[in-house]
């Protein structure tokens, strides 16, 4: 029955899209409508009926679709929103997948598929309203046509974060969500002791409902201000309940994939390009100018830049060592774009290692890091010297405050200071001083700022740095906390990005002694203030207990020297218009080409 | 040569000429080879050059100059200056250190491993030969990017400890004069001698059926008088050849390794760190590459102009051309 | 003859058991587990405890290990801890035949030269027409890869336009598996990336040729086939080259299995989609069973390259026999 019917439709379509071809109209058709029933065999044995509509998303020949050329840089590890831990796959997610929230090109949250949201009195449940129009679509690259499977609804919000939170998933990004009620419980069930019925008690036990179709509960073990934004993170979004069922872990490639976002998933050769439809379905669909999005996985940034020069790509992050030279050019410096970039690059001390367990060391260390020499000659890429952990743009964030750490943003100041506390100290001009050692892990750039800072310190501090380098995971294992203090480097570096702007996701999560804490460090004082901070409901207090965070932070106690805040540093076309922020993944349904331009560039 | 008629009978003449060692023969023969001698002095005044380095560089290899960074060839910085301001010349000369000595430790290491071993794998029994050349497959098989960065934790959480007894501790202090790079030496050679096995392994099938090998034996020659004898300087030639083709391989290797970042501890250079320090910069700063492509092609030449001088001096047929 | 690949085919196996058995045991040596880490970040234990019981490796070591042979047997390479949605299976299926491709292309081009100049430089030893093949021969090693890529691209593809800067022709699906459509675009995307890995290959050709071929020409057939008369030519063609090629194709085996199975650099340079980056990559990410598959790959090419030398030499050298 159902057969015939789809023959029927597939002939209805080839004729509309024939048609439409020849008239090519600018905005997609919807070809037909056709109501099937789909019976859906379930423990409730329910049966659903679903509206379905399939239709031609693109009826412009290939080659005339307005297309941008992207480089992701790698392969995405994966598109399922519950798994990805990495920024590549939440750039093609983003694109895929729509949150209740989102974060504009400015960083503030606003609501996507969420119409508003209302907290009750203690700020430990929020109720999310969604918009109705959102629409599960499924592109068959075959027919290259679109499915609609169905609206988007609460329940589907309901299956993501319990899908994300339920142990078997294996999501890394999972403790993100155990802020809701019941999710750590569920997390960290031991699923092979449970029977199926405790393990089932303990879902149902999440402080996730829908209350009707487009109403959704989330209950919070704590209140928390910041909530809002985590409703929109990828592993709390909706998923599509029926295709990860049916197709399991390959649910995510083209063909199989059911998304609601204003783009779809049409292509995917691994290690090579993936391509973008956008979704004639989306419910902003009319705001959505670019229709395709060709997104190849080119790791070499000189390789990249040179694509980049070929009018290959749109847009790139070009290498550092290319920096002087597309400042100079005429051309290429008026299609540099410098923008903030929500991650902080720090060296942290092992607090209880000598020399570096001395606070005056530390600060005297800290203080001579000239990092606007640093910045100009050899990062290059109009970063900001920082004297705070907590990144620009973040809420709490004290980021250029004279008050903390002044030294830090003027060396000549610095060093005057960095001379006399390393003489407090008892190693005047560095006599005295045991070699330290610095360590980072393997990568040129890192490479490159070690060398430049060893040599500070030799020069200012008159001490000798060994500068050793380790392959990553074998490096973040050594300077976890696990690792015996004899066995550790003096300073290291990391660095530090948000997940969601807000400065609890920095100093608390990062520097409680009872969390990550790799500096070794235990300053209770420190402890009480990010603890009171992260529960505090009123903004003005907390942005005065974060402040006072860092500066016991990396000014009296200098447990780190943070470096610069990073900026994102891109070449763009001038026919491509984009936006820079970081957060969240690249909101390519937000960017314009001027397609004639570029077409002329390319000189077709 | 024209006074030879066969090579069974120029091989008992050779054997019989006692007053002549082979190796002065050979040595005789190379110092004709201009080209090879040239390298030869070459490659002298390079190591000449790796052990002054402290008394012939211009400026120390990590002084720099944060306002130079990128600096173009100059007055002051006769081939220019890296991203720190670092003099590049400077560089380079001590850079030739790190390089020859992954040449000259993976040569040693390799040869001395690989011909024994092809040696006694091609003369055995075919039952021995079989076993000792699975045993090579094997070992090929092994993924060497794994032994290196083993090798790299082990050594440095050995070093940081301080255990261990002091030999290991004189290895880390060799490894440390070296920039973290002895292990991985030892196992680039130890991981190379592989190829020198079975090209010594095939010369030796290919020989031992030779006439002059059996008339060795019919005359009553022991194993050992033939391998040594007849075996080793016949099949010395490829392998000699193969090695100052594979010192280029160490070379390449250190910089394949230092490509991942996994070469030698900065801030000391080597020619492999600079190339790869500099490839990303090519179209930028082109004279960031120069002088350690240059340098290592040099030295790439030379290595192998002078393994055909000595290829050609070795081969007893070949003298007196 | 048969038989006796039969039974070296046989040998392969227990030479791969105890590859993957050393292998399996190393990467576990290695500081740092699969889990414990998303970037920067890192993952608290209950997470990296759900993830460990998911692909099994709170299990005992052995048993993960019998467990991971028995599916390979079952020619089952499991799934990748990194790529959380792909096997390894659809990884090497994937990734092989481009770097085949691009292997074949760039040894067919480093046989092309290296043969050729190491014969000249042979013929006319220790005349500068030696001494310069000998130097083109070895330029072609002594720039690297991240060197002469990246060379390459400048000149040929951004000043002259003549190819595309980077990335891979051919798509699947393939013919017979591995062979791309040998369309233009194909061509256009693999002449770089092939001519930078295949220059750097036929240094060793080259100076292997010259090395045995002179070594050959000295032999008592060969001057007794000129002391017959016969032209030079046919003598260096007929009978020397032939003999010549022993030591050649002994380098030319593990080469081959090296090459097909994937070349880090040069596909990191020109972003080819190939299985060179799991080599190498995956030990970075920790990601057991990528290190294993490809190692087992690659074990899987060397048996079969040096079992093909073998039986290359028995034709080449009819006195090395089989028993």
């Amino acid at each position: 029955m159902l057969s015939k019917k789809w023959a029927l439709l597939l002939a209805a379509v080839i004729v509309t899209s024939l048609i439409l071809a020849a008239c090519a109209p600018a905005t997609p058709q919807v070809v037909e409508k056709v109501v099937k029933e789909t019976v859906v065999v379930e423990k409730e044995k329910t049966v659903a009926v679903e509206k379905e509509v399939v239709v031609t998303p693109t009826p412009k020949p290939e080659e005339e679709l307005i297309t941008l050329n992207w480089n992701f840089g790698t392969e995405p590890p994966t598109l399922d929103p519950a798994l990805a831990e990495d920024t590549t796959s939440v750039d093609v997610i983003e694109s895929l997948f729509l949150g209740l929230t989102a974060f504009d090109p400015e960083g503030n949250v606003k609501g996507e598929l969420a119409t508003e949201w209302t907290t009750n009195e203690a700020g430990d449940v929020y109720t999310f309203k969604m918009r109705q129009d959102a629409k599960w679509v499924k592109y068959n690259p075959g027919t290259k046509q679109v499915e609609e499977i169905g609206p988007v609804t609460a329940h589907d919000v309901v299956y993501g974060i319990k899908r994300t939170l339920d142990p078997r998933t294996a999501s890394g990004y999972a403790y993100v969500l155990y802020i809701i009620k019941g999710g750590e419980a569920l997390n960290t069930a031991d699923t092979e002791a449970l029977s199926e019925e405790e393990l089932q008690a303990l879902i149902d036990g999440v402080g996730v409902k829908a209350v009707d179709d487009y109403t959704v509960e989330i209950t919070l073990e704590h209140p928390a201000g910041y909530f809002p934004g985590i409703a929109g993170m990828w592993v709390a979004r909706p998923m599509p309940k029926d295709a990860i069922e049916a197709h399991g872990e390959r649910w995510i490639e083209p063909g199989f994939i059911v998304t609601n976002g204003p783009y779809m998933l049409a292509e995917w050769v691994h290690d090579s390009h993936l391509v973008l439809l956008k979704n004639p379905l989306y419910y902003d669909a009319a705001n959505v100018q670019i229709e395709k999005i060709y997104g190849v996985m080119v790791v070499e940034a000189s390789t990249a830049m040179a694509m980049y020069e070929n009018n290959e790509l749109d847009t790139t992050a070009p290498p550092l060592e290319d920096m002087d030279r597309i400042k100079a050019d005429p051309v290429l410096s008026k299609e540099l774009h410098i923008g903030p970039y929500p991650c902080t690059y720090y060296y942290g001390f092992t607090t209880d290692k000598p020399p570096v367990d001395n606070k005056l060391v530390r600060r005297a260390l800290s203080a001579a890091i000239d990092r606007k020499s640093l910045i100009e000659n050899v990062l290059k890429g109009g970063q900001l010297p920082a004297n705070t952990f907590t990144t620009i743009g973040m809420f709490g964030s004290a980021a250029q405050d004279p008050d903390i750490a002044p030294w830090a943003l003027d060396y000549t100041l610095g060093l005057q200071k960095a001379k006399e506390w390393m003489a407090e100290a008892g190693y005047p001009d560095g006599k005295g001083f045991p070699e330290i050692i610095l360590m980072h892990n393997t990568s040129e750039g890192h490479k490159k700022i070690a060398e430049a800072i060893a040599a500070m310190w030799k020069e200012a501090l008159g001490i000798s740095v060994k500068i050793e380098n380790q392959e990553w995971k074998v490096y973040l294992n050594t300077i976890s906390k696990k690792t015996p203090v004899e066995q550790m480097p003096h300073v290291w570096r990391l660095g530090w990005c948000a997940d969601y702007p807000d400065a609890n996701n920095w100093l608390n999560e990062v520097f409680h002694p009872d969390k990550r804490n790799d500096i070794r460090w235990n300053n209770r004082e420190f402890a009480e203030i990010v603890e009171k901070a992260e529960v505090s409901q009123d903004p003005a207090e907390r942005k005065a207990l974060y402040k006072r965070a860092e500066q016991i932070l990396v000014d009296e106690e200098a447990a780190i020297a943070p470096i610069y805040y990073y900026t994102t540093v891109n070449l763009t076309k001038p026919w491509l218009q984009r936006n820079y922020f970081g957060l969240g993944g690249q909101d390519f349904f937000n960017w314009k080409i001027d397609w004639a331009a570029k077409k002329a560039a390319l000189g077709k | 040569m024209s006074t030879v008629k066969t090579t069974t009978a120029n091989q008992l003449q050779f054997a019989n000429r006692k007053e002549r060692s082979p190796w002065g023969d050979a040595w005789r023969a190379l110092l004709k080879n201009r080209l090879a001698v040239a390298s030869g002095i070459f490659i002298i005044i390079l190591i000449f050059i790796a052990v002054f380095a402290k008394y012939i560089a211009p400026y120390p290899y990590d002084k720099g100059n944060l306002v130079d960074n990128y600096a173009l060839p100059g007055p002051k910085y006769l081939l220019g200056a890296d991203f720190l301001g670092r003099d590049i010349l400077s560089r380079t000369i001590y850079g030739a250190q790190v390089s020859l000595a992954v040449g000259f430790v993976g040569a040693f290491v390799s040869l001395l491993i690989g011909m024994t071993y092809g040696l006694i794998s091609g003369y055995s029994s075919t039952r021995v030969d079989n076993l000792m050349m699975r045993f090579v497959d094997f070992l090929y098989a092994m993924p060497i990017l794994i032994f290196v960065i083993l090798l790299q934790v082990y050594f440095k959480a050995v070093a940081r400890t301080g255990v261990g007894g002091p030999f290991l501790q004189t290895l880390v202090a060799i490894d440390n004069k070296m920039g973290g790079m002895f292990f991985i030496f030892i196992a680039i050679g130890m991981l190379n001698w592989l190829g020198m096995a079975r090209i010594m392994r095939g010369q030796v099938l290919s020989l031992k059926r030779k006439e002059f090998i059996e008339a060795a034996r019919s005359i009553g020659a022991s194993d050992m008088r033939i391998i040594f004898r007849h075996l080793f300087p016949n099949a010395l030639g490829p392998c000699i050849v193969a090695e100052t083709l594979a010192i280029p391989g160490y070379i390449s290797t250190e910089a394949f390794l230092s490509f991942l970042g996994l070469g030698v501890n900065a801030p000391r250079p080597s020619w492999g760190i600079m190339i790869s320090e500099g490839y990303v910069g090519l179209r930028s700063y082109p004279h960031l590459l120069l002088a350690p492509a240059v340098a290592l092609t040099l030295t790439i030449l030379a290595f192998n102009f002078l393994g055909d001088g000595l290829r050609d001096a070795f081969d007893p047929r070949l003298r007196g051309q | 003859m048969a038989k006796y690949i039969i039974r070296r085919l046989l040998w392969g196996i227990p030479v791969l058991f105890f590859v993957t058995l050393v292998v399996f045991i190393l990467v576990r040596f290695l500081p740092g587990g699969p889990f414990d880490f998303a970037g920067e970040k890192q993952l608290p234990p209950s997470v990296v405890k759900n993830l460990e019981a998911k692909y099994h490796l709170n299990d005992p070591l052995w048993k993960q290990f019998v467990d991971y042979l028995w599916n390979v047997v079952r020619g089952d390479l499991g799934p990748s801890f990194r790529y959380r949605n792909r096997t390894v299976n659809d990884i090497i299926a994937e990734g092989l035949p481009v770097s085949a491709q691009l292997g074949m292309l760039a040894m067919l081009i480093a046989i092309g030269i290296g043969i050729p100049l190491g014969i000249i430089a042979a013929l006319r030893q220790n005349t500068i027409v030696d001494y310069l093949a000998t130097f083109f021969a070895i330029v072609g090693v002594s720039i690297p890869a991240i060197v002469m890529g990246p060379l390459l691209i400048w000149i040929f593809a951004l000043k002259l336009q003549w190819f595309p800067v980077s990335r891979w022709g051919a798509q699947p699906p393939y013919f017979l598996g591995f062979l791309p459509k040998p369309d233009i675009t194909f061509w256009r995307h693999a002449i770089l990336p092939a001519f930078t890995l295949g220059t750097g290959l036929s240094a060793s050709i080259a100076r292997l040729t010259r090395a045995s071929l002179l070594q050959v020409i000295r032999e008592d057939y060969i001057r007794t086939a000129r002391a017959k008369g016969l032209a030079e030519r046919l003598v260096i063609f007929r009978h020397a080259l032939k003999n010549s090629m022993i030591p050649v194709v002994t380098i030319l085996g593990p080469m081959f299995a090296a090459v097909l199975t994937g070349t880090f650099v040069v596909e990191q340079i020109f972003a080819i989609p190939g299985l060179g980056k799991h080599f190498v990559t995956s030990i970075g990410n920790r990601d057991y069973p990528i290190i294993l598959g490809t190692t087992l790959l690659y074990g899987v090419a060397i048996v079969i390259a040096n079992l093909l030398v073998d039986i290359v030499y028995a034709w080449l050298d009819p006195r090395i026999r089989f028993d």
